[in-house]
């Protein structure tokens, strides 16, 4: 092996985060000639509940940090014991998910090593010097960036859904306990406290579903909207909108898709009465196949889409979803 | 005792102004600069702990090309007191790392009594939402990401609600300490007498040299990270155009698709 990869997996609530799945199978399929390390940070408990799914996950080592102070998720003292772990392993490439602990946690990360980050990124490649040649959208959806960097570890965050989880072969992985540093800790975790913590109605893992049904402004109203749910419903797919719907609150920001939503990879997305801008297309970049219902036959997703029908899309709706209650 | 808050802005091309070199790259000639959307929910937050303080003094301050001025010009109409431009030759093409180097420099050098910092969550040309951590973490306080309003406010600590898109929270923390916020699109109406203290306020410079930081930690030769190739986010797929006046027809064609991609599943 000539390189090491570094994977950081995130756990909530007793479960591993679909995107720290989703970067260990494509690092697993792409990077060739890499060492995959996994870590994993939390108290013994939390680690003890996903430990199967983390053992599965097609890793060749798993870091694992566990302690009772990091039994509450604090970016300050969680940004120290990775960098510590970081420091000791040197690796040569280290990702984690985007999410939002990623999002906040990876940056405090990179400043403590003084390394470079590459945000959420769409694509990771590895060159054939094992250098990272991370890719992202920017200026909004509307360019996109292949970045590279000069310090070690290679560092970059990956959106949700940019990737595909599969399943790997079994394979045993070799497990080391870390034993990090926690001294002064109890000093930082008393400087913030959570008062009050509720946790929003989510749809679990949507992003990886099959089958999407999309809906956009041109169903013109919350109640013609409210077809997406039933017709996804009664397809076993799942539900997703435009930005444009959400913000008249049709539909709650978590099955957004897009450059500020999440990236879907379906075997098939369709789009009733969305544009496609490209700050919505930039999420689909993974989607196997498109089929979209617009009324004007110019509307930029009318190009690119695989299927494209000029139709109304209420109408088409309703009509699927008589087809199907029979 | 003056409660001091540092308010970090950046201008930014409007984004949605956005036109094509032939060469596929942006167009910055003649783009139009706002100060980040976030940023000036940043101020608005600023704004709302004055206004709980009985003394309080807000600093904005903005790394930047000279052209900087006209938004720091615009926070102090917005209400800002004071207004520092980090702007050297030394400090162009900083990446997030350089950048948070160079304001934790600027707060060791010229803040150091600070409280709070307040940023916004993320400027809209990279979205990349580095800075306020990576800042942060210079300067070996707590932080709080993304917080949507301020709950409670003394000289020592601070609450916050904040909104992802998993929990709604309630955080408190302890100062000195930074904050991001995700409120953004506000508009905050200069008022008149913001506006006239604006024009003749003085926005202080400060280059390299002032703020003492080291030549290999900014511009490109302190950045690690660097852009390898740009390109415009190609749609690579061929586009079949279906054209049918029969909904029944319409709805049995997408029923078909379905079905065939579950059959794939099945192999
Ligand atoms: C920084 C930034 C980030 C953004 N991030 C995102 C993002 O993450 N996701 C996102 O989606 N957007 C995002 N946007 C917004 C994006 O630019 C578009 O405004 C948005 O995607 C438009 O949503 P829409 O397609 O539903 O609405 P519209 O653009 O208004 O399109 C509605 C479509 O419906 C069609 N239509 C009308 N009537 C009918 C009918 N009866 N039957 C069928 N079709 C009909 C119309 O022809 C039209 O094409 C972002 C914008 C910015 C600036
Ligand atoms: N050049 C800069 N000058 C001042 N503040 C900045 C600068 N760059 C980023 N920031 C702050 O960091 C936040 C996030 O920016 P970014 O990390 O670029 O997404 C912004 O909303 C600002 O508050």
């Amino acid at each position: 092996m000539t390189t090491k990869t570094l994977v950081y997996i995130e756990i909530n609530d007793n479960k591993t985060e679909i995107v720290s799945k989703e970067i260990v199978s494509h690092v697993s399929k792409h990077f060739s000639d890499t060492e995959i390390c996994a870590v994993v940070v939390g108290s013994e408990q939390a680690i003890q509940a996903c430990f199967d799914e983390i053992n599965s996950l097609g890793a060749d080592k798993i870091f694992i940090v566990q302690n009772e102070l990091l039994a509450k998720y604090n970016v300050c003292v969680y940004s120290k014991v990775v960098a510590q772990l970081i420091n000791n392993i040197q690796p040569d490439v280290f990702l984690m998910g985007a999410t939002s602990y990623g999002r906040e946690l990876a940056p405090r990360i990179a400043s403590n090593l003084d390394i470079g980050l590459t945000a959420d990124c769409t694509d990771l490649q590895l060159d054939t010097e094992g250098l990272l040649l991370a890719t992202r959208p920017t200026y909004g959806g509307k360019m996109m960036a292949t970045i590279i960097s000069k310090t070690k570890p290679n560092f970059a965050t990956v959106r949700k859904g940019a990737f595909k989880f599969k399943q790997p072969d079994v394979k045993q992985p070799e497990i080391c306990y870390y034993d990090a540093d926690f001294s002064g800790i109890e000093n930082i975790l008393n400087k913030t406290e959570v008062l009050a913590s509720e946790i929003k109605a989510q749809p679990d893992d949507w992003t990886s579903a099959e089958v999407i049904i999309a809906g956009g402004l041109g169903l013109k109203s919350k109640e013609n909207f409210e077809l997406i749910y039933k017709l996804a419903e009664l397809l076993g797919a799942k539900p997703a909108a435009s930005r444009a719907a959400v913000e008249l609150g049709w539909a709650s920001q978590s099955i957004q898709v897009g450059q500020t939503g999440c990236c879907v990879s379906p075997k098939l997305y369709i789009a009733f009465g969305i544009s496609g801008a490209l700050q919505h297309m930039s999420g689909l970049s993974n989607a196997e196949k498109i089929i979209a219902v617009n009324i004007d036959k110019s509307a930029p997703i009318m190009n690119a889409a695989d299927v494209a029908i000029p139709a109304d899309a209420p109408d088409v709706i309703n009509s699927l979803i008589s087809k199907l209650s029979n | 005792m003056t409660f001091k808050i540092a308010v970090f802005i950046k201008q930014v091309p409007d984004t949605d102004d956005i036109r094509w070199t032939e060469h596929n790259t942006i167009q910055r000639e003649g783009l139009e600069s706002v100060i980040n959307p976030y940023d000036i929910g940043a101020i608005q937050l600023a704004k709302n702990v004055k206004f709980l303080l009985d003394d309080c003094e807000i600093t904005a301050v903005s790394m930047g090309p000279v052209q900087t001025k006209d938004a720091l010009r615009e926070a102090l109409a917005m209400g800002c007191d004071n207004a520092y431009l980090l702007c050297d030759k030394k400090f162009a093409g900083s990446d997030t790392l350089a950048t948070a180097y160079v304001l934790s420099k600027f707060i060791k050098s010229h803040l150091n009594d600070f409280n709070l910092i307040i940023c916004g969550y993320q400027a809209v040309d990279g979205d990349t939402a580095q800075t306020p951590s990576s800042l942060a973490q210079k300067l070996d306080i707590p932080q709080i990401t993304g917080v949507t309003a301020l709950k409670e406010i003394t000289n020592d600590y601070s609450i916050w609600f904040k909104s992802s898109s998993t929990l709604n929270q309630q955080i408190k923390i302890c100062h000195p300490a930074l904050i991001s916020t995700t409120i953004n699109n506000t508009e905050i109406l200069p008022d008149i007498n913001g506006y006239i203290k604006a024009q003749a306020a003085d926005i202080k410079i400060l280059c390299a040299q002032d703020l003492q930081t080291e030549a290999d930690k900014t511009g490109f030769a302190g950045s690690p990270t660097q852009v390898k190739k740009a390109f415009r986010p190609v749609i690579e797929r061929s586009t079949k155009i279906i054209e049918e006046n029969n909904v029944t027809k319409i709805a049995d064609y997408i029923l078909a698709a379905i079905q065939e991609c579950k059959e794939q599943d099945d192999n």
